[in-house]
């Protein structure tokens, strides 16, 4: 059984691709989410690509070994709640900060 | 048993006339009732009292009424009896209230017992008020319940002690004037003193003399300022020592009332009528019974004596001086008489051949030439006194003439092995001289120089000192002592015990030769030093003209040695010794020793001796007899008085104070006549005195007498023995080293060894053992030491019989110098005091014993402490405590840890068993050095054995007191057993009944009972989960302590539980409890809180019956009080309903109740308590709750722990989150949810549950992927706490992490980082069984 977690992927205006999670990240869907951002890669090819995590209420060092082959990439959008954990693991540049639509 | 008859109540029995008379008493009448219904403990009481042989008294009750025994009714009751039996003692001793009344309200209100030593009573028991003087004890007595209910008195009269004692002290004084012979009014004037100092017995005197028909007031005690006049005495019937009854305002002495009659008693002149009589202001407070009119007479006596012999002293004094006067006159009498002896003699000698009779004429003819030198010096005084010295002064060569004289001397002092030097050098001016005169000042300088002088030597010495000549004779002598130098040239004084070649002399030669010098216009002065030797300096003027003009011729005449000369030398020689000494024969007789430093009258007297048949052995002083006499016993000592070292008194003290020698009959000699002399004589104890000059056949006849007396007579020996003998205490003189050389019988009563085995030389027999009785031997050794040491002093030891019992003695001894012999002796008394000693060790026995008693907390360790003591109380080898129960070998509890029954000796067993059958309280001394008694112990019947070391007796006072320590111990034991019970069956109620089996998280809980004295009581506390997921708190307290209150709690507690189940309702749950305490007695008045808690929102509703309020610490340190919904205690009836509060219990708030033990102090406000218990949970907030519920009972309690039981209930709010779960990743996002949902509980904001959440996130991940990689589904807990200001979480697994790999891992090691960064605290603990991962972080405000 794995934490519920989902995705919607979809374009920005500016040819960005965008990926929404919404749900917790940890490591029992770490995978799905690392799935995910390859998924966004290939739908990006060379545009950038934003994960908008500002649904997601949990994200532990599982997600965030998830995301580190991509941050190249990507920039984040994240809530306040997650602003800390993106700050130690030094991604504090690649993100910016919202609160939850 | 018919109506009205009394039977004499059983505990009476044994009680003898006293048991018959109390058991007569009307009990009913008292405060105690009939003796049917006594308590057991009166009744032991009783029976110890009744069967003691030693005076004892009790009190008891509220009344202190009087009970006492035989033997205080025979020493001390008097009168007072049968009238105080059954009476308050404060009736029975309304006259001592004052001042036992505080000792007795001192042993009723602190349990303490007291010792009083020798205190002065005045008690009424014999129709007069009575000094008297007691020793005792209180000691306190409890009832069955163990309260002070009464006191025992144990009490020893020693009012004939003291005041003997007193008397006894006086007499003393009387006897201690340091000065032989004193002048009358000095000798008065000093018994006065002594008699002064003891103004209890004597608080005036008056002593008068008759002076002829008139009688004189010569001395009086008493009176300040001298005594008023006074009516005549009744004098005419002096001789009956009249009773004379006195009025008006005397002298108190001591007392606070004056004396209501005096004693005359006459003053007794041997031979005459008396020199007056003392009149003596008598004690109001003592009866004038034999032993103080015996006093008062014995007094009388001393001032007798001393009157006589001061009396004598004037006489002798007028006497002496007659002397001088008497001599001179009579001296040149013996002139013509001696000359006719002379010349024949000396003829004689020129014309006999035969040896003997030369030998015979040689003794005539020196001591004639003594004689005349004697006769001439008196002479030459009684010339000078009447100035009728007829001098001749011519010029003399001072130095020739000087050393002419000396080189006279020279052979004899040659031959006493002296040096002498003579230093004469010639002068150039001649001195003026009387010849004759000055041979005689050089030969006596000279004669006396050799007569003190043993060893170095001799000088004389002349040379001129400016306008005088001056001639030194020097020796190295014995010296004179500074206090005799003024006297030296004193005519007729010579120095006593003076070591010299002889005691013969005059004591003229150097106030002769002063007058001589003088008479020359010259000085002679004298320096000495003891042991260094004396200088003689004489300094005459040169030239004439200080002389009378008609005595001074021009020219000098031959220089040439007179004849004067030739007696000095003589007497010299003789004094030295001589090659012929005595040759003692065998002839039979008896044998004699003689002792005289004069070798003419020596062997005089050894001819003459042996001549009747004697053997005769002869010495030539005192000393060389003393040391013959105790060499060799002599049948008969013959001595001359006058001799050096050791005269011939001394030496008869010598002998009479040696046992060995004290029997040895002793015939002095001397040249002095007079009755003074000899009185002298026979009162140091010589059997016979002889007068020089005597007779050959007087001589002999004395000796034969006094031999064929020797074994009957020595009236010295027998008088002093009497009275020694006669006195009531051990009488013992020691010598310098501590030999016992003297006794008296008393003293072989008390101890056993008799006068035969003397000298006891130390260790003394009666030491106690070394090895077995270490301790009493060095009390005895200490004792010793301060004898040898100190002048005077007293102690108390302990000594064994020669049978081997052991005694106490109180001794006194005091170093007395015997005033001939000048020997140190030790003089010294004792009494036997085991009675007393065992007295006050029964009292400090009987106090270790209750206190031992009291503060047992157990039988087990009571029986531990008290065999300890008593076994220190015997010096046993071993105690025993066996009990026997009805199935089984008894129980044996004994010092000696090791000992089981059985392993026991089997005489042991036969002598515990034996003593089983023995009757209850009654106590059995064994023959064998052993003890015991039989008593109730709770199990059955106790027998309690001493087993005591070899040879100690078990006396009587022993057996009292082992009476009394086990009826004190089973009275104690039965009271303990009780207390036991009770506590124990308490205790595991309490124990059985208190404390949740499951606490539900978040709660932590404390009982403690009452500690001083340990005791449980009502308290409780409950927590109840109910069916909703709330929890019911209880905490209750009943009224009362013991079983009782712990089992109503029981009942009230279960009931609580089980209607907060029914109700879920506090106040109705409380409703309901009313009713049924209102059916359960003892749950009236009961205060109990009820509360219902839900734990997820902290809601709580409650409602108090009287209960103090709950406290709630929020988590900044603010307090509430829940104070509300208050109402009355358990089963109060009540207006309307039990009211109901709602409280919400913040997050992360600490909630306490509690019971009134915890806060309540005496002389504080409640509301003190709360405070100080509201500070204490403040500071703890930030604790975990278990240990700040230890901390509350820690420092809450009072200083000697807590006086009331305490419950108590700790509730933080959220409980901790405790979470178990398979290590699968599945799990994490619910284990997330639940942790978020508590944190929400806890109030904790959302940045730091995200923080906590991540952190507790990845140590989870880790827990799934590194600890149970292999091992997938093991269980992992997540526990979770809050205090006030922090968050503790901790992970657990059973698996062991691997050393992190970043390079294989690198998001691995992000988690730790994130842990870290995230926590204020991170800990991660790997050991065999799992890793623990420990989480902090602070809450921000």
């Amino acid at each position: 059984m794995s934490t519920a977690l989902t995705f919607t992927t979809g374009r920005h205006t500016d040819g960005a691709v965008v990926l929404a999670a919404t749900g917790e990240i940890d490591m029992s869907n770490a995978d799905a989410f690392a799935a995910a951002l390859t998924g966004a890669r290939k739908q990006a090819a060379q545009a950038p690509i934003i994960v908008d995590l500002t649904a997601v209420e949990y994200l532990d060092s599982a997600g965030l070994a998830a995301l580190f082959p991509h941050i190249e990439q990507v920039t984040l959008l994240a809530s306040p709640l997650l602003a800390p954990v993106l700050t130690v693991a030094g991604l504090a540049d690649l993100t910016t900060v919202r609160d939850a639509q | 048993m018919g109506e009205g008859e009394r039977r004499p109540a059983e505990v009476f029995a044994g009680g003898g006339d006293v048991g018959l008379d109390l058991a007569a008493v009307s009990w009913d009448e008292t405060p105690l009732g009939a003796p049917d219904g006594w308590p057991q403990s009166l009744r032991t009481a009783v029976s110890i009292l009744l069967s003691s042989r030693f005076p004892m008294w009790m009190a008891w009750g509220p009344d202190l009424t009087f009970f006492c025994n035989d033997a205080y009714r025979r020493d001390t009751l008097g009168e007072k009896y049968p009238w105080a039996l059954g009476r308050p003692a404060s009736d029975v001793w309304a006259e001592i209230w004052g001042d036992i009344g505080p000792r007795i309200a001192t042993v009723l209100s602190s349990g303490a017992a007291t010792w009083d030593e020798a205190l002065l009573l005045f008690v009424e028991r014999s129709g007069y008020r009575e000094e008297s003087y007691h020793t005792f004890s209180y000691s306190p007595l409890r009832d069955d319940d163990g309260a002070l209910v009464g006191m025992l008195c144990v009490v020893s009269e020693e009012t004939e002690r003291i005041i003997g004692e007193r008397r006894m002290a006086t007499l003393r004084d009387l006897g201690s004037d340091p000065s032989a012979v004193r002048a009358e009014q000095e000798m008065l004037t000093f018994a006065s003193a002594q008699l002064a100092r003891n103004r209890r017995d004597l608080p005036f005197t008056l002593t008068y003399l008759f002076d002829g028909p008139d009688v004189r007031l010569a001395a009086s005690t008493g009176f300040e300022g001298g005594p008023p006049p006074l009516p005549a005495w009744p004098v005419a019937d002096l001789a009956d020592s009249p009773v004379v009854p006195l009025d008006g305002d005397l002298p108190a002495g001591d007392w606070d009332e004056p004396p209501t009659q005096a004693l005359l008693v006459p003053l007794l002149q041997q031979g005459g009528t008396p020199y007056g009589f003392i009149v003596a202001g008598l004690n109001r407070y003592r009866v004038l019974d034999e032993g103080y009119r015996g006093f008062v007479e014995l007094a009388a006596g001393h001032l007798a004596a001393g009157i006589t012999s001061a009396r004598n002293y004037e006489a002798l004094t007028e006497l002496d001086r007659a002397k001088t006067a008497f001599f001179s006159n009579i001296s040149h009498e013996f002139r013509t008489p001696l000359t006719l002896i002379m010349g024949p003699v000396e003829d004689l000698l020129a014309r006999t051949p035969d040896e003997t009779v030369r030998a015979e004429l040689d003794v005539i003819h020196r001591n004639g030439l003594r004689l005349g030198k004697l006769v001439n010096t008196l002479l030459d005084f009684s010339r000078i006194e009447a100035g009728r010295m007829q001098a001749h002064y011519e010029p003399v060569d001072l130095p020739a003439a000087t050393s002419d004289l000396a080189s006279v001397f020279r052979s004899a002092v040659e031959r006493a092995g002296l040096t002498f030097e003579v230093d004469c050098p010639p002068m150039d001016q001649p001195v003026y001289l009387d010849r004759g005169m000055w041979e005689k000042v050089i030969l006596n300088l000279l004669s006396n120089a050799l007569k003190f002088t043993f060893a170095g030597g001799v000088r004389i010495a002349v040379h001129p000192a400016g306008d005088r000549a001056v001639v030194t004779v020097a020796d190295t002598g014995i010296g004179v002592a500074a206090d005799e130098m003024p006297r030296l040239f004193e005519r007729f004084h010579r120095i006593e015990n003076a070591r010299s070649r002889s005691n013969e002399g005059s004591g003229i030669g150097l106030a002769l030769v002063k007058e001589l010098v003088e008479l020359h216009g010259g000085t002679i002065e004298a320096t000495s030093a003891i042991g260094t030797g004396t200088t003689f300096t004489i300094r005459l003027p040169f030239g004439a003209e200080h002389l009378p003009a008609d005595a001074v011729a021009t020219a000098g005449s031959a220089v040439t040695v007179s004849d004067t000369a030739s007696p000095y030398v003589q007497e010299a020689l003789r004094w030295l010794p001589s090659s012929v000494d005595v040759a003692p024969t065998q002839q039979g007789g008896a044998r004699v020793l003689v002792a005289d430093d004069n070798a003419d009258m020596r062997d005089y007297l050894v001819r003459l001796l042996q001549s009747a048949g004697h053997e005769v052995q002869a010495v030539a002083d005192g000393q060389e007899a003393l040391d013959e006499a105790r060499r060799q016993l002599p049948d008969l000592i013959v001595s001359d008085v006058m001799m050096p070292r050791m005269d011939g008194l001394e030496l008869v003290a010598a002998l009479r104070g040696d046992p060995r020698t004290a029997g040895t009959p002793v015939l002095l000699l001397s040249a002095r006549a007079g009755q003074e002399a000899s009185i002298e004589g026979l009162e140091a104890g010589a059997d016979d005195y002889l007068v020089k000059p005597f007779s050959s056949a007087e001589l002999l006849a004395r000796v034969r007498a006094n031999v064929a007396l020797a074994r009957l007579r020595n009236h010295h020996a027998r008088w002093r023995t009497a009275l020694v003998d006669s006195l009531q205490e051990a009488f013992f003189v020691c010598d310098d080293d501590g030999a016992v050389i003297e006794i008296n019988s008393t003293f072989t009563d008390i101890l056993g060894y008799g006068p035969e085995g003397l000298p006891y030389a130390p260790v003394h027999p009666w030491w106690p053992d070394r090895d077995g009785d270490p301790e009493g031997y060095q009390q005895v050794n200490a004792a010793f030491a301060m004898i040898l040491d100190k002048a005077r002093g007293s102690y108390t030891i302990p000594v064994a019989h020669r049978d081997g019992h052991r005694l106490w003695v109180a001794a006194a001894f005091s170093r007395v110098e015997d005033p001939e012999t000048g020997r140190r002796v030790i003089v010294g008394t004792f009494r036997d005091v085991t009675a007393e000693h065992y007295a006050v060790q029964r009292d400090s026995a009987l106090a270790a014993l209750s206190v031992r008693l009291s503060q047992a907390d157990s039988q087990a360790a009571a029986l531990d402490g008290v065999l300890s003591s008593l076994r220190g109380l015997w010096q046993a080898t071993e105690v025993y405590a066996a009990v026997f129960t009805e199935a089984g070998p008894p129980a044996l509890t004994t010092t000696d840890p090791r000992v089981r029954w059985e392993n026991l000796a089997e005489p042991s067993r036969q002598a515990i068993a034996k003593l089983r059958t023995e009757p209850l309280l009654t106590p059995v001394a064994e023959q064998s050095g052993g003890a015991g008694i039989a008593l109730e112990h709770p199990d059955g019947t106790m027998v309690l054995r001493v087993e005591l070391a070899e040879n100690r007796p078990f006396t009587e006072q022993d057996q009292t007191l082992l009476a009394l320590l086990a009826g004190h111990l089973g009275q104690g034991l039965h009271r303990i057993h009780q207390i036991d019970q009770q506590r124990e069956t308490a205790l595991a109620l309490q124990r059985a009944i208190l404390g949740p089996a499951q606490l539900p998280t978040g709660f932590a809980v404390r009982y403690a009972p009452a500690t001083r004295p340990l005791k449980v009581g009502g308290d409780w506390y409950d927590t109840v989960p109910l069916d909703d997921g709330r929890i019911g708190i209880v905490v209750g307290d009943c009224v009362g302590h013991g079983l009782q209150a712990a089992t109503v709690m029981g009942q009230l507690r279960s009931a609580c539980r089980a209607l907060l189940l029914q109700n879920t309702d506090p106040a109705q749950t409380l409703t309901a409890l009313d009713r049924f305490a209102a059916q359960l007695p003892g749950a009236m008045c009961a205060t109990v809180f009820v509360g219902v808690l839900d734990p997820a929102g902290g809601g709580l509703a409650y409602s108090s019956a009287g209960h103090p309020p709950a406290v709630v610490i929020h988590p900044d340190g603010t307090s509430d009080l829940l104070d509300q919904g208050r109402s009355r205690p358990l089963g109060v009836p009540l207006a309307g309903e039990r009211p109901e509060a709602h409280y919400l219990v913040p997050a992360r708030a600490t909630l306490l109740l509690y019971t009134d033990g915890l806060v309540e102090r005496r002389k504080h406000p409640l509301t003190d308590g709360i405070d100080r218990v509201t500070a204490t949970v403040q500071e703890g907030r930030a604790a975990a709750i278990e240990d700040l519920a230890a901390e509350l009972m820690a420092s809450m309690a009072p200083s000697g722990g807590y006086d009331d039981d305490v419950a108590l209930l700790l509730y933080r709010h959220p409980g901790p989150l405790e979470l178990d779960f398979p290590a699968e990743p599945g799990r994490l996002s619910p284990v997330r949810s639940a942790l978020r949902g508590w944190l929400a509980r806890c109030g904790i904001d959302p940045t730091t549950t995200q923080n906590i959440l991540v952190a507790a996130g990845e140590a989870c991940a880790n827990a799934i992927e590194h600890g149970h990689r292999h091992t997938a589904g093991e269980q992992i807990r997540l526990r979770a706490a809050a205090t006030a200001d922090e968050l503790h979480l901790t992970i657990t697994d059973r698996g062991r992490w691997k050393t992190p790999q970043p390079a294989a891992n690198p998001h691995r090691g992000r988690g730790l980082k994130l842990m870290r960064a995230l926590m204020t605290e991170v800990t991660v603990t790997t050991g065999t069984a799992g890793t623990v991962v420990a989480l902090q972080a602070r809450i921000p405000r």
